[in-house]
């Protein structure tokens, strides 16, 4: 029976689907026939920031609805402070309109117009809120959509720093009327987001006065004193909190985090508000300690992506950190166990609001270049920054003709034509609620410094936002593939046709459901030659603590998606029978064999832009027998916060692969630390392997490397950026015990094919194309980690 | 933006680019000002719509009277932030130390400044000592709770040499599409 109203849902959904799609398309070629008969054109949005205001029905419709959400979220609800909102509202109305010159006949069409876009509008928010409900249920669906309506109405104001006008008109209501306590804790809320912790400690502590809002203000002022580092006082909150409510599982997690910061829970708490930790306690094959401090790393800031490579080619891995209020930090590896900030005066410092760092030399001149992309949950433009070759950067997003204006929360170089040039790849999110998909972006490279924008061309439409986006070549034809993890939506695999062009092969290779996909990479998790697909998903807070409570997440959870490549063209989700049904709100991370057992780990950085979540960065080791097995804990890693561009290198030159993560997030007010935790010993030999493409793209971004060793294969691909952050283009080979390397095969872009034999073990080489032989990099030695 | 600006350079131990400013209440102040009679001065970019700045109001405001050997001027330098609401402000949240107005967010460039609040420690012969942030920012009843700048005025003060002489700066960002864009309400 509930198989049959498991498949009525699905048809019905289905149904909605497809009619929501129809109704979009129909209404839109409406839309475009009534505007070609007026002869009228409007800009396409996109393409330069919006200044001015929207220039376009559509983008005017969409603004219109977003403003009012926000107004409407924003105020007051008090009949005194109506005429404000009415008077908000009639601003609004100017504002998202203010481009339709009505002197001009032809713009009569416009109200015409309007009907057709609101529809259009309507239906792809519609196609949006379907998605979710599929994947969340209809439990969780009120709570989902609350949380994404307050982030998308709240980011733009924060990050535009409008935030004090929405302190003024609650403190004014507060003023008139000191016991509304509704408002009270709204602004206790407001004062966290802005990073006042313990003044909003005291709003909320005064609003838990009111027996109407007690359950919450608690909670929320749990919240503030565990930021302020008020451990003991966070406590008693969290503990109020959930004697008014036991169900608010979320205060539980705040008790377990002070336990955590305390060593113990304060004996005020009782047993049943406590949680016991049943995640992460897996036996690890390596132990790691926080050096961040130690070697200088130790950024404060709302850090976004994390990069790292190697920007003045003394063969140590540097590292550049985004973050979304403030400039990049550029980090030299001084080689001697120490970074150097050598941002002051390279011009990645003056490349604010960053959100994602890709890594490519995108004109071969031997230099690794940098593209910037900008809140994912805003809109921004992304920079290119040409590596000048001398510790300085220079912004050449225009004169490259890279330029577009949208919500990027991922990019990626791929040299999808072979041609020995990098191309660069844009997927774009959704910068408000009501917006429309803006489409992602491929530039294509001219190969003389400018790029061609030939996403339509090449067939890369696509109606859902898009947050990952990862290369591969996952057919083993020697051309990269792209996979698309779109948030509420169907997650897209583009097979690359070789001439330019992408077929959407989605459905026949399995991934036809809907999904809140986060960012996702290309893998071969098993070792047999066929990348698999690793896409993380986001999870309620909810089933993040049930997840840690009872040491799996919750039946109807949705845990982070493995694929297997089944060698076919088509892939199966194995995330069950590969033991991975923990549930995180995993937004970013990586994978590398961090154990040097030579199979692939993953790295998950977990969390969500609210300010009442905080969660632990998850190790998963691979056993190497089709296992994954959680190790944050025995594994050493105290933290919770927010990972972004959670990162894997071995930025020491000694085999240990340390992760890496920038913290942070969307509101000024969440600062949190970077941290860099390195093995504390080696854990198995390795070989460190990198290469420099001739006839292929000089980072050699797609080149296939495989070793056997011991009668033992892996297989790597050079990615050029899937995540926040992006991965060294050295490639890290865990050998467990083995003593040798037999033989060592490149594919490289350029279809050329180089083998080589008697490899050394612990070792960082480099083999350049079409060179007969490797060269080595540095020799590993002992170093003594220093600030 | 940095294509065109051609920055004197700036590193530690080496002098800080000269600046004259008006005071947002008016009167014209150059930074030997702050350094006359002084072992050496704190410069803090700040801004008055910035979320940060805030918490370090009170600790702005006392730091003449902890300091009387270290002058201080706060340069206010975000874009669109006028003296007339600066000076809303300071009467606002009662601020009592210098705010100089910084059109154009012209010396923020000059010293590579590109968020709020930044603080700069020179020496009288206007020499950088620090750079970076105040503190770790964190609240002062956090155990994690660390302290940039006092250190190093303290070790500058004793004549020793600094612990860290630089720390990656946070904040708000002084000039950001963002803040050109329409306002989201």
């Amino acid at each position: 029976m509930a198989s049959i109203l498991n498949s009525l849902f699905r048809l019905s959904a289905c149904m909605a689907e497809n009619g929501l799609l129809l109704m979009n398309s129909a209404m839109q070629s409406m839309q475009t026939s009534v505007e070609k008969l007026a002869g009228v054109e409007f800009e396409k949005p996109g393409m330069r920031p919006p200044l001015d205001g929207p220039r376009d029905v559509d983008s005017a419709v969409s603004d219109l609805a977003n403003r009012t959400i926000r107004i409407a979220r924003t105020s007051v609800m008090e009949p005194y402070q109506l005429a404000t909102a009415a008077g908000d509202l009639v601003r609004a109305v100017q504002h998202s309109f203010g481009f339709v010159d009505w002197k001009n006949p032809r713009n009569w069409i416009v109200p015409l117009e309007i009907p057709l876009s609101i529809g259009t509008m309507a239906a792809q928010s519609g196609l949006r809120g379907l998605a979710t409900f599929q994947v969340v249920g209809a439990k969780r669906f009120p709570q989902f959509v609350a949380n994404v309506v307050e982030m998308f109405c709240e980011v733009h104001i924060y990050v535009s720093l409008q935030y004090k006008e929405i302190i003024q008109v609650h403190t004014n209501r507060l003023s008139q009327a000191p016991d509304d306590a509704v408002t009270r804790m709204e602004l206790g809320r407001i004062l966290i987001k802005c990073g006042r912790y313990v003044e909003a400690g005291r709003e909320l502590r005064l609003a838990a006065k009111d027996p109407a809002v007690a359950a919450g203000a608690f909670h929320e002022a749990a919240v503030a004193h565990y930021r302020a580092g008020m451990y003991e006082e966070g406590a008693r909150d969290g503990v109020a909190a959930m004697n008014l409510n036991p169900e608010n599982e979320r205060a539980r997690a705040w008790l377990w985090q002070i336990n955590r910061k305390m060593g113990r829970y304060p004996d005020f708490v009782p047993d049943e508000h406590r949680m016991e930790m049943k995640v992460g306690y897996a036996r690890p094959k390596v132990e790691f300690e926080d050096v961040a401090d130690k070697i200088g790393l130790d950024k404060t800031s709302a850090g976004r992506g994390l990069a790292v490579f190697d920007y003045n080619n003394d063969g140590n891995l540097d590292v550049v950190i985004a973050a979304a209020h403030a400039g990049c930090s550029l980090y030299r590896n001084n080689g001697d166990g120490s970074f150097a900030d050598v941002s002051v005066g390279s011009g990645l410092d003056d490349c604010i609001n960053g959100f994602a760092i890709t890594i490519g030399d995108y004109d071969n001149d031997g230099y690794d270049d940098l593209f910037v992309t900008r809140l994912g949950f805003f809109v921004g433009e992304g920079s290119l920054y040409h590596n000048n070759g001398d510790g300085t950067f220079t912004d050449v997003t225009k004169k490259a003709g890279v330029n577009s204006w949208g919500p990027a929360f991922t990019a990626s170089w791929v040299d999808y034509d072979c041609d020995g040039h990098l191309d660069l790849f844009i997927a774009n999110n959704l910068g408000g609620l009501f917006d429309r998909k803006t489409p992602n972006r491929l530039f294509h490279n001219n190969g003389d410094g400018t790029f061609t924008e030939v996403s339509e061309k090449a067939g890369l439409r696509t109606i859902w936002p898009t947050i990952g986006s990862c290369w591969g070549d996952y057919n083993n034809d020697g051309l990269p593939d792209l996979f698309l993890s779109n948030a509420m939506g169907r997650s897209q695999l583009y097979r690359n046709n070789g001439d330019g062009t992408f077929t959407d092969v989605s459905t026949e290779a399995g991934f036809d459901d809907f999904c809140i996909g986060s960012t996702c990479f290309w893998i071969d998790y098993d070792n047999d030659g066929w990348l698999d697909l690793v896409q993380f998903t986001w999870s309620d807070h909810e089933d993040v603590v049930h997840t840690m409570k009872t040491g799996a997440g919750p039946a109807d959870g949705r845990p982070l998606r493995l694929y297997r490549n089944n060698r076919n063209g088509t892939f199966t989700m194995i995330s069950k029978e590969a033991g991975i049904d923990g549930c995180w709100g995993t937004m970013s991370g990586n994978a590398g064999d961090f154990d040097n057992d030579g199979h692939v780990d993953l790295v998950l950085g977990n969390g969500s832009p609210r300010m009442d979540r905080l969660e632990p960065l998850v190790l998963l080791e691979n056993d190497g027998a089709g296992k994954y097995s959680n190790i944050t804990f025995s594994a050493g890693l105290p933290t919770t916060g927010k990972g972004h561009g959670g990162n894997l290198a071995d930025l020491f030159g000694d085999g240990r692969l340390c992760v890496l993560v920038a913290a942070g997030g969307a509101y000024p007010g969440e600062l949190l630390t970077t941290s860099c935790f390195r093995p504390k010993r080696l854990a198995g030999n390795y070989l460190n392997v990198r290469l420099k493409g001739t006839k292929s793209n000089r980072s050699a971004i797609g080149a296939r490397v495989s070793i056997e060793s011991e009668g033992k294969h892996q297989y790597r691909e050079v990615t050029g950026g899937t995540n926040f952050g992006c991965l060294p283009f050295e490639q890290h080979f865990g050998l467990a015990k083995a003593t040798s390397v037999e033989r060592l095969e490149i594919r490289w872009p350029s279809g050329l094919v180089q083998r080589f034999e008697d490899l050394p073990i612990n070792d960082t080489i480099l083999i350049t194309e079409g060179e007969p032989s490797w060269a080595e990099v540095y020799r590993p030695a002992e170093v003594a980690l220093t600030a | 933006m940095s294509e065109t600006l051609v920055r004197e350079l700036q590193e530690i131990g080496g002098p800080v680019s000269e600046f004259s400013l008006q005071l947002v209440e008016g009167g014209a102040r150059d930074l030997r000002h702050y350094v006359n009679g002084k072992k050496g001065a704190v410069v803090v970019f700040w801004s008055g719509v910035c979320s940060h700045c805030v918490r370090y109001d009170a600790y702005l405001n006392d730091f003449t009277s902890r300091h009387p050997d270290i002058g201080l001027v706060a340069v206010a330098s975000r874009h669109g932030e006028t003296p007339e609401q600066i000076q809303g402000t300071i009467r606002e949240r009662n601020l009592q130390f210098p705010i100089v107005y910084d059109p154009g967010s012209a010396v923020a460039r000059q010293w590579y400044t590109q968020q709020t609040p930044r603080v700069f420690l020179i020496d009288s012969d206007l020499r950088l000592h620090y750079r970076g942030a105040i503190d770790n920012f964190k609240y002062a009843a956090d155990p994690e709770y660390q302290a940039y700048l006092e250190p190093a005025i303290a070790s500058f003060l004793a004549g020793e040499p600094l612990a860290r002489n630089e720390t990656a700066s946070f904040g708000c960002a002084i000039q950001s599409v963002y803040y050109i864009l329409p306002k989201p309400i």
